[in-house]
This record gives structure tokens, C-alpha cells and sequence, in this order.
């Protein structure tokens, strides 16, 4: 994708670069409202991601502050900022472009990924359908000989939600580094406090 | 309003509506009618005892619906004329009003609406503008928290007249609030919406506050705004007025409102720009500064008038920057935030303006228009054989042909602008344009490309803009090429399809099409008409096989004479790299479908004479060589 970027051998300015980039197009639009900032349930999580901090950066061509920094990788897409935002930026997608333009300069991504164990997974195919983001695609693998449906998980696609996990009837498929065992002995752990145990408060 | 109701030249008619506008400038008829308010306008004496005994209470629009008025009512205690109205939508015909009204006999529920013409030279548009429904935006929680009020209720609230006599209090429980939040750009600036900046809001949103804080000098309040514009006289100082009183500014536009179900308190959340940070803070009491719109019914009154709109639905003016009191329609004015939001002091600068301009109308016992107005051969109208048509009527962004099977279409001359658009689109060549006519276009076509016409680049510009274009390119010293020879008419609507091939025909190199924008069209649709032709023309040149780029269209702006030389320079290019011969080949095949298709021109009156001339001009200037 975007092979066809870069004809000159000037670099290219680091907004174009985003711009050009699919789901770049709405950049230059934003006038820095904030809207997004406060709408955006990351942001109550995490302090330091601030979608309109990101954008303004891009467009000041602040390139390897933007695409080293961990919290590009934060957007989950669920865009409410977008049915907010004043002058139709989308938010989800600008990012999904300073993702793009991120992975094209070989910066890895900071997240979860979905993994898949192909010698458990059964091949239904359930993982593909319930991704949100259309990250995972059903191919076929050759395992001596014989045809076998495995899913493929698109690292760039993936934002981590664990989805597929969930869905796996065949528990094939775990988060990289938020595995069921993970999970599991968070669930044991909150179990012995027992009545001291107060639920997080839920912000979202 | 009391003086101009009492001044003898003044007729101040309320209560009434324009339903229909014929004629033009100078000699106009105006279809009045004159609602009836159920009370004799000239035996009221405003005393009220109607209204006083009025057993019905409906809620009082004036008061933004905060307080009551009876169904005999007048709109506001300073209304001009003094006169009681009766909402008989809301009466129950008690007539109770009737017997408090006694001797004066004023009330009569028999009264019909009156319909009379009145006979104006002149119009001035004065319709103001509509407030944004802030309820439409479920973030923000209007109609829903009964705390948070558009920036009209706050004025009625805040105002010594209004319901609260000016005492502060917030809706739901009728307590004083101490902390205010103004929210600003609420539904401007905003795609959703309205993509405009409203204007006034942020003076307006400074305003009340400074009012607020000066009658309650310990209220907390704050502004939440995305940029503050405060650009006329006088505006940023008292910006920093209201900063010094202590009235907090806080840059971030909120993303939510949200109410504590007990106390209908409002929390506020938002981001705070200059920290980076999300803040959610509490308020008793939220103003948000709505957007100004257009006028419901602005359609309707745009139709009535035959006014244009720009987009949003704003009258449109003859000129943003040079005559913005004017509309396209000669004779008819605009004033105020009909024509786009503003504020008190353009409004009444543009008022003035606009008055000025009606009494030049109104003073003159003569009115000169512009002498290129189109002209109908009235022999060669197919209208007058008993034929349909009606094309010209159709392009005349003004109104100005009246056409009706049966008889020759007639142009309006003191309607007609003078684009030329009706005679380039008739398709019998039946209309021609004083000054601009098809003979003498022809006539300097053939000048122009008599020598070496494969060398030359035509251009048509429009006079507005394309040609300003050029000119500037001249008077810039922008280098262009000299093989271009430019040919002027009024607008890119006047530059008829035969034009085009009768260049060809005659062998030029190509051809520039040029007028300007879209937005910037000096005769309200007529770029949009010579767009559509141009594209048509650019599918018929491709389908015979044309060079592409000898044909070309571009929109350049007066000040854009860069543009203007650097288009001609890269039509010259396309010329410099296209071998002469296939040029001379190309021009060759197509001869015979541009004599086919440029014929028609020929038939029109006067083309051999004026072409007659052009070659015993043409020969003289040879001979003198």
C-alpha cells in the first residue's frame, strides 16, 4: 500500500505524508477545538493521549515525536469523538493514518496483538467474523499435505480489543501479552481479598 | 421605531406580509397583505383592559416562552403601533374583551385579512435572521436540562423588563446561580450545522457576562470558546475589560454537558487547550450562545423577491466586497443580517447604506442601465410561429424574458443585465446582445485569427474576471505568450458553442475558454450556465478526436493574473511539442464537422456585412504594412 508515495526525492512533509495516507484526508480540517480531548474515553484512561495534541503535531511535521510515541497506538476506533467533532474530522481514521505512515517507516506497534495457536484452532472462522476492525482473514495453510482453514491476523489492523479471544470456542487464540492464564489469576487473586475487593470504578 | 411611525413620509406597516413583487426598478407593484389583528387599528388606543380581562394565557414568544401572554395581546410593551392583537388561535370567544373594550368599539372578530398593491420604486430587504435550535445537539443537553438556556432566554432573564425583572434566576428551582458557564459556537463553525462563524457571538458572549458580573460581581463565570474574534473598533479592549473583571476564558470547546439528577447542577467537561488537560467542572447555570441562521421562510420572501441566496441561505449580494447593500435585482436592497450574520453596527451601517441606494431609485426620473442588453429577433423566435420553447426564459438568472407561447419572447430591458447567456443559448440564434452581437464576435474572430491562425491561442474572457485577469498579467509584466489574442465579452454564458467552432474552423491552434469562478460570477448563474456548455463542448471535442488541450477551460479570478499567463504559457507549450503538420492534418478532418456544426451563426442577420468589413479593414491594414 502507498508504494506509489513518494515520486520525488525531496522528502516528503511529514503532514502530506499523513494526508496521503487512507483515512488521512480530513486532517488539514481540524481547527483544534479540543472536542475530541474530552470526549474520548482513552483519554480518561490514559492522560498522555490526546488526539488533538497528535494531529496539531502532524501538521507542525513533528514526525518522529508522533510515530515513536506509544500512544498513537491507543485510538480502539469506537468514534464518538467523530460524531462530535465540529468539522467532520475522523479521528479514528487520521490516526489509522499516522499508524499507516508509522509501519511504513518500520516503527513496530505498542499494543496487543491477537495470536493465533494454529495447532489448536479448528478452522471455523468465528474469530473473523467477530473482529470489529476486519483484521483477521481466513487462509489456507498446508499442514503435511492437507488443506487446513487457518486465520491470519493483519498486526497493523489488529487494535487489541481481544474479541476473538473471547469468541475462540477452541481458546486458539490469545492476546500477546494478555494471555487467559493472565486473566485467570487476576480473577484468583481478586477472589481471595474476597469483601475487600471494590470494583473498579468504571469511567466509561 | 416611535419616529419613523410618526414622520409624515414614513407608512410603517406591521402585521403584514409581501405575497407577491412584479415590475422592476423604479416601477415596482407590491402585493400587501395586511393581516387582521381582530382590532380596529385606528379607534385602539392601547389602554390594555382587553388583554386584562383575557381569561387565556398562552406562553409569550417575545419572552422566549418564559413567561405568559393573554390571547389579546401586543407583542412588546414598546410595539409600534400600539395596537392589541387577538391570537385566535388561542381565543375561546368569550369576548370579554369585547365588553372591556366598550365605547371605543375597536375589537371586531369580523375583520378579513386585506390584500391591496401598492406601487414602490424600490425594495430594501430587511428580514434579520433566526436563532440555531441548540436541542438538535444531544451533547449538550438543551430541552433536556432545564439549567441550561440559549443565549436569548439569558437575555430575557437578565434584562429589567423582562419576566424575572431582572433578577437572575436559573429554571429549575428559581434560585440565584454563582457559577455560569457560556458556552460559545453552538452549532457555528460547526459542518454538522452551520459551517459559518456567527459573527456577533463572541462580543455577545463577553456582553452578558461583563452585565452579569457587574450586577453580581461575585459570580464565578466562565467563557469556554474556541477562538475569541473580537475584530472591530473597540471590541478587544473591552475583551480585556472582561478579563480584568475576572471573568475566566477558557479556549476548548466542551464535549458534553451532563446534570446531577438532584441538585440540576451541570457539569461542564472539556478540554483546557492551554494545559492539555480534561477538565469536567461544576456550574448552576449553562448559557449556550446559539448560531445565527436564516430566517425560516427565507425561501419564500428569496422567491417573492427573486433574490438569490448564497449557500446557507443568506440573500446573496451583487458584490461581497463592492456593493454589498445591493442584491442582483436592480432596485432591491438589503440590509442587516438578512444577508449574513453581523452585528448591530453593520447592520446599521449597511441599513444606511442600503437607503442611500433606494433614494438614488427614488430621485431619479430617469434610470440608466448598462447599454448591453439582449435583443429579440422577433421574426426568427419559433415562440411567435406557435412553437414551444422558452430556453432563453430559462437561462435569465434575473427574470428578465417573459416568454408565452404564441408571441416573440420579450426581454425586460430594464431587468436585463446583459450576460448574454439567453442569445448563446437559444437555438435558433434568435436573440441577439447590443453591443456584444453575434456579428461583430464573428466579425473580430476572423480579425483575430486571420494570419497564421495555427499559431494563435483565442481566448475568450469574461469581462469581470478572466479579463481583469489578463489585464493584471499585463500590468504585472507577467510574461505570457504573444501568439495569444484575447477576445472579450460579458460573461462566460455569452460565449456561444458556434464561437468555439468557427475558431476551429478557421484553422486556430487552440482555444482558451476563461470566465470567472463559480462563486464570483457577476451575473448570479451565468458562469454555471457557460460551465455546463463548456463541458458539453469538451465531450464533443474528445468524441471527434481533438488534440486534447486545444480545447481548454479554466476560472480565473481578476486577481489571478499569474494564473492567466501561466495557463496561455502552457498552452503554448502544448502547441510548442505538437508537430505543425498533424496540427494542420487534425485541423483538416475536423473542418468540415465545425463548418457543419458553426453554420447556424452564419444565418444570423448582419454576420456577412460585419465580416464584409472585417476583410476591407483586414486589406487596408496590409496595404498601409
Amino acid at each position: 500500500m502507498n508504494t506509489d508515495m513518494n515520486h520525488s526525492d525531496k522528502p516528503e512533509a511529514f503532514a502530506d505524508q499523513v494526508h496521503a495516507a487512507p483515512g488521512g484526508e480530513h486532517l488539514m480540517h481540524c481547527f483544534s477545538c479540543g472536542t475530541c480531548v474530552a470526549t474520548c474515553p482513552i483519554q480518561w484512561i490514559e492522560e498522555n493521549y490526546n488526539p488533538r495534541r497528535i494531529i496539531k503535531m502532524v501538521m507542525l511535521g513533528m514526525k518522529d515525536e508522533v510515530l515513536s510515541s506509544p500512544v498513537i497506538w491507543l485510538c480502539s476506533a469506537c468514534d464518538i469523538c467523530y460524531r462530535r467533532c465540529p468539522q467532520g474530522v475522523h479521528i479514528s481514521d487520521v490516526m489509522k493514518a499516522i499508524r499507516e505512515v508509522a509501519i511504513q517507516e518500520g516503527y513496530e506497534p505498542v499494543r496487543a496483538i491477537a495470536q493465533v495457536n494454529e495447532q489448536a484452532c479448528a478452522g471455523c472462522g468465528m474469530c473473523a467474523q467477530a473482529c470489529p476492525y476486519e483484521a483477521i482473514q481466513l487462509t489456507t495453510a498446508w499442514d503435511m499435505g492437507q488443506p487446513s482453514t487457518v486465520p491470519a491476523v493483519d498486526r497493523f489492523l489488529c487494535l487489541g480489543c481481544g474479541v476473538c479471544a473471547a469468541t475462540c470456542p477452541s481458546s486458539a487464540i490469545s492476546l500477546s501479552d494478555v494471555s487467559d492464564e493472565t486473566i485467570l489469576a487476576q480473577i484468583r487473586e481478586f477472589a481471595e481479598v474476597g469483601q475487600a475487593f471494590q470494583p473498579a470504578k468504571v469511567t466509561g | 421605531m416611535v419616529d419613523a411611525a410618526r414622520h409624515p413620509k414614513v407608512d410603517v406597516r406591521t402585521y403584514t406580509e409581501v405575497e407577491r413583487v412584479e415590475g422592476y426598478v423604479g416601477n415596482f407593484k407590491a402585493l400587501l397583505r395586511v393581516k387582521s389583528r381582530y382590532v380596529r387599528a385606528e379607534r385602539c388606543n392601547g389602554c390594555g383592559e382587553c388583554a386584562k380581562v383575557c381569561p387565556i394565557e398562552v406562553p409569550n414568544r417575545f419572552e422566549m416562552n418564559l413567561a405568559p401572554r393573554r390571547a389579546a395581546y401586543v407583542a412588546m410593551s414598546q410595539s409600534v403601533p400600539l395596537v392589541y392583537t387577538i391570537d385566535l388561535d388561542a381565543c375561546i370567544h368569550c369576548y370579554k374583551c369585547v365588553e372591556a373594550c366598550g365605547k371605543l368599539e375597536a375589537i371586531d372578530f369580523s375583520m378579513p385579512d386585506q390584500l391591496v398593491w401598492e406601487d414602490v420604486g424600490a425594495i430594501i430587504t430587511a428580514t434579520g435572521f433566526s436563532h440555531f435550535d441548540p436541542s438538535v445537539i444531544p451533547e449538550y443537553g438543551y430541552g433536556r436540562y432545564p439549567n441550561v438556556v440559549t443565549a436569548m432566554e439569558m437575555e430575557r432573564l437578565n434584562n429589567s423588563a423582562g419576566p424575572t425583572a431582572g433578577n437572575l434566576v436559573r429554571p429549575s428551582d428559581g434560585a440565584n446561580p454563582s457559577r455560569l458557564a457560556i458556552v460559545n459556537c453552538v452549532g457555528s463553525r460547526d459542518k454538522r450545522f452551520n459551517p459559518w462563524c456567527s459573527n456577533f457571538c463572541c462580543m455577545y458572549a463577553i456582553k452578558n457576562a461583563v452585565l452579569i458580573k457587574q450586577a453580581h460581581p461575585e459570580m464565578d463565570i466562565t467563557i469556554y470558546y474556541i477562538d475569541i474574534r473580537t475584530p472591530s473598533k473597540g471590541y478587544e479592549e473591552f475583551y480585556e475589560r472582561a478579563r480584568d473583571m475576572g471573568i475566566r476564558f477558557m479556549q476548548g470547546r466542551p464535549s458534553l454537558i451532563t446534570e446531577d439528577p438532584d441538585t440540576r447542577n451541570l457539569y461542564v467537561l472539556s478540554e483546557d487547550m492551554t494545559l492539555g488537560q480534561v477538565t469536567e467542572r461544576e456550574y448552576d447555570l449553562v448559557m449556550l450562545n446559539q448560531a445565527a441562521v436564516p430566517q425560516p421562510d427565507v425561501d419564500t420572501v428569496s422567491s417573492v423577491l427573486n433574490v438569490t441566496q448564497s449557500p446557507g441561505g443568506w440573500f446573496m449580494e451583487y458584490h461581497p466586497k463592492l456593493r454589498p447593500m445591493d442584491s442582483p435585482t436592480d432596485g432591491i436592497f438589503l440590509a442587516g443580517a438578512c444577508q449574513g450574520a453581523k452585528d448591530i453596527p453593520a447592520s446599521v451601517a449597511q441599513g444606511s447604506a442600503a437607503a442611500a441606494r433606494a433614494g438614488r431609485v427614488l430621485h431619479a426620473p430617469e434610470w440608466e442601465i448598462e447599454p448591453v442588453v439582449a435583443s429579440v429577433w422577433e421574426d426568427r423566435c419559433i415562440s411567435a410561429q406557435g412553437k414551444k420553447c422558452g430556453v432563453c426564459s430559462r437561462a435569465c438568472p434575473y427574470g428578465a424574458i417573459e416568454y408565452e407561447v404564441g408571441k416573440a419572447a420579450h426581454v425586460v430591458v430594464a431587468k436585463c443585465h446583459g450576460c448574454g447567456g439567453c442569445v448563446a443559448e437559444c437555438p435558433h440564434n434568435a436573440i441577439t446582445q447590443l453591443h456584444f452581437t453575434d456579428a461583430q464576435i464573428l466579425a473580430q474572430i476572423r480579425a483575430l485569427l486571420a494570419e497564421k491562425p495555427e499559431d494563435k491561442i483565442l481566448a475568450f474572457r469574461c469581462h469581470w474576471c478572466s479579463y481583469g485577469g489578463a489585464d493584471l498579467a499585463g500590468v504585472s509584466h507577467f510574461e505570457y505568450s504573444s501568439n495569444e489574442r484575447g477576445l472579450r465579452v460579458m460573461c462566460s454564458a455569452r460565449m456561444d458553442t458556434d464561437f468555439i467552432y468557427e475558431a476551429f474552423r478557421l484553422g486556430a491552434g487552440a482555444v482558451l475558454y476563461s470566465g470567472c469562478h463559480p462563486q464570483d460570477c457577476h451575473y448570479i448563474t451565468g458562469q454555471r450556465v457557460g460551465a455546463a456548455r463548456a463541458e458539453r463542448l469538451l465531450n464533443a471535442f474528445e468524441r471527434l478526436g481533438m488534440t486534447p488541450g486545444r480545447f481548454r477551460v479554466e476560472w480565473i479570478s481578476a486577481a489571478e493574473g499569474d494564473k492567466y499567463a501561466r495557463v496561455i504559457n502552457e498552452m503554448q507549450a502544448m502547441l510548442d511539442v505538437l508537430p505543425k503538420e498533424q496540427l494542420m492534418a487534425e485541423n483538416e478532418r475536423l473542418r468540415p464537422d465545425m463548418e457543419k456544426r458553426a453554420r447556424r451563426m452564419r444565418e444570423v442577420p448582419q454576420v456577412e456585412e460585419a465580416l464584409a468589413l472585417t476583410d476591407r479593414l483586414k486589406a487596408a491594414m496590409t496595404k498601409t504594412d
